[in-house]
């Protein structure tokens, strides 16, 4: 059965910007189904939408048997909602902040208590009921936020970038958290990220966005495997933006009909190569380059990423766009184009 | 009912915040005793000039300008309620809000009321202190509790003015701008702090339009002379109207800009 369904929905907001531009997805009940894609590819624009916060402006979203627009009040009792922002009050403790929930929600104050309980429990947050939220660390502050929006025990939660902003270790922490509750209390999880790692990890399926549109849906796995084989990644010796230009350009003629190689893909100064065997690929490669006279700075044999997936459909990388440099080559390159 | 539920566990909430910021208390507690003793203090030398204007015989300047005080806390206080809003805004908390099947209306409701229980507390101490500084009160208790419906119905309209301002600008700098802009020159174009005998003529024709002049008369009237009714139905109606259009621009721009 599914539990959330859209059909074409469609978002532009004044000025005319298409944030989401017509998509249509399903997630079954009990999934943890994810967003992929880079900021701005329209990821919270459909949460909000699927929340009733903003409404379409064309199309249809069906969440927990209610329509979000002719229905909003019904989608609402059945929904709990993490914004990207950690919404809780600092002034308050963290029982007091989800009481407050507990009664939006039409609970009666005995089973607010009790579920208070349960759930500090579930979140590994006993102890820190009657503390004020100031003295919280941003992983708590965090886990209290997810809390505040399961206490009516919803039938779907909204996750938007659960775990932007947080340490490496504490989103470990916060993924098993989020697992756990899936398996706890049966809750279907739909969540953004632009985190490959998260999606990959975190989801049982997942849709890969850009500009407003579904351009990849599936299990990670499965996504995946239709890159096929592994990925060479081949980085210039020069770092000039012309000679990268060229780098990419003799590489791939040198490459092109070798039949060991399924595909290349330029990125970001950066060549992929698509192999069926990465380790044996890697010499071969080696020999041909030098042989063309073609030098390179390193090279990286690697599994495919759903950044891979993202970047056979696009040609950019989320990574990239995120103006996170990986490695020092491309750190020192994009100094260079200044 | 759900509306009542709400707003009463909101306002439980933005009172238990302010509360809990000490120095806010602090500063609430000793504003108008610096306004009271300081600046009574300051205008001494104009109580020649004083006693001459007719229906102030008699009367000192700590007197005269009590009610003033009074309604001068309820507008600097009143005008700052957009600020908590914002900070909601700001923290995610009000679109997290928004997706539960809370009530709408109650959330601009309560922080307006919380704003209220606020002011009449304010006010409550401005009055003990004044009386124990030596100014008598025309209408006794009475008096005090018609003053508090006047000013909570200033207040009203400012609170949700700047509620409004909060959700139209979601940025703190303009609205503490408006409420810069707006405050003093609000007072000063009133007989808060001078007889409108003194006024020059032109501020007293800008005063008509003035809904904090409206506060100061009445309340001052309730404390000085007595029931003076041709002043105070025409202070009621007039404050009763501005909160009225506080509260549709509130609303409106609660419906068109929260999410």
């Amino acid at each position: 059965m599914s539990i959330i369904e859209t059909h074409q929905l469609v978002k532009v907001f004044p000025g005319g910007i298409r944030a989401v531009d017509g998509i249509d997805f399903e997630v079954k009940a009990g999934e943890i189904f994810g967003f992929l894609g880079p900021n701005g590819a329209g990821k919270t624009t459909t949460i909000k939408m699927l929340n009733t916060l903003i409404q379409p402006t064309s199309g249809a979203a069906m969440v927990a048997g209610f329509d979000v627009v002719k229905n909003p009040a019904e989608v609402r009792k059945r929904i709990g909602y993490v914004a990207q922002d950690v919404g809780v009050d600092e002034y308050a403790t963290g029982r007091e902040n989800l009481t407050l929930y507990g009664h939006f929600y039409r609970l009666d104050g005995p089973t607010i208590k009790q579920r208070v309980k349960e759930i500090f429990e579930l979140l590994d947050l006993t102890g820190y009921e009657d503390k004020r939220v100031s003295t919280y660390s941003g992983g708590m502050r965090k886990r209290l936020d997810i809390a505040m929006g399961l206490i009516h025990r919803p039938e779907v939660m909204f996750l938007d970038e659960p775990t932007s902003g947080l340490d490496p270790q504490t989103r470990t922490h916060v993924w098993e958290h989020i697992q756990n509750l899936a398996k706890a209390m049966g809750v279907t999880i739909f969540l953004t990220t632009h985190y490959m790692e998260e999606a990959d990890h975190l989801t049982d399926r997942i849709a890969i966005i850009d500009l407003g549109k579904i351009i990849a849906m599936g299990t990670p796995t499965k996504l995946k495997q239709s890159i096929g084989g592994d990925v060479v990644t081949l980085s210039p010796y020069e770092t000039g933006a012309e000679e990268c230009q060229e780098f990419i350009r003799r590489t791939q003629s040198a490459l092109s009909d070798k039949p060991f190689v399924l595909r290349t893909q330029a990125t970001d100064g950066e060549l992929a190569v698509y192999v069926n065997k990465g380790e044996s690929a890697a010499p071969k490669i080696m020999r041909l380059l030098a042989s063309e006279g073609i030098e390179v700075e390193s090279l990286s044999v690697s599994r495919p990423s759903l950044d891979d997936v993202f970047l056979k459909v696009t040609g950019r990388t989320i990574r990239a766009q995120e103006g996170t440099a990986t490695t020092y080559a491309q750190i020192k390159r994009k100094r260079d184009r200044r | 009912m759900n509306l009542l539920g709400d707003i009463q566990h909101q306002v439980i909430r933005h009172l238990r915040t302010l509360f809990r910021i000490r120095v806010w208390i602090f500063i609430n507690l000793v504003q108008p005793i610096i306004w009271l003793v300081l600046f009574t203090q300051v205008f001494d030398s104009l109580g020649a000039s004083f006693a001459q204007q007719p229906g102030l015989e008699n009367i000192s300047y700590l007197q005269f300008f009590a009610p003033g005080v009074v309604v001068m806390t309820v507008l600097f206080g009143s005008a700052w309620a957009g600020m908590g809003l914002l900070q909601d805004i700001d923290m995610g908390i009000l679109s997290k809000m928004l997706a539960t099947p809370v009530t709408r209306a109650s959330i601009i409701t309560s922080r307006v009321i919380a704003s209220m229980v606020m002011l009449v507390i304010q006010a409550l101490i401005i009055f003990t202190i004044a009386v124990i500084m030596g100014v008598d009160i025309a209408t006794g208790v009475p008096g005090v509790l018609f003053s508090v419906v006047l000013i909570c119905l200033l207040g009203l309209g400012f609170a949700a003015f700047s509620n409004g301002l909060a959700l139209l600008f979601k940025r703190p700098e303009p609205l503490m701008g408006v409420i810069n802009f707006v405050a003093l020159p609000t007072v000063f174009l009133s007989s808060t702090m001078m007889p409108s005998d003194l006024l020059p003529g032109w501020l007293n024709t800008v005063r008509q339009f003035n809904p904090v002049d409206y506060g100061v008369v009445g309340v001052r009237d309730l404390v000085l002379h007595g029931y003076v009714w041709s002043d105070l139905w025409l202070s009621v109606l007039v404050l009763a109207a501005w909160a009225a259009a506080g509260i549709t621009f509130g609303t409106l721009m609660f419906r068109a800009k929260a999410e």
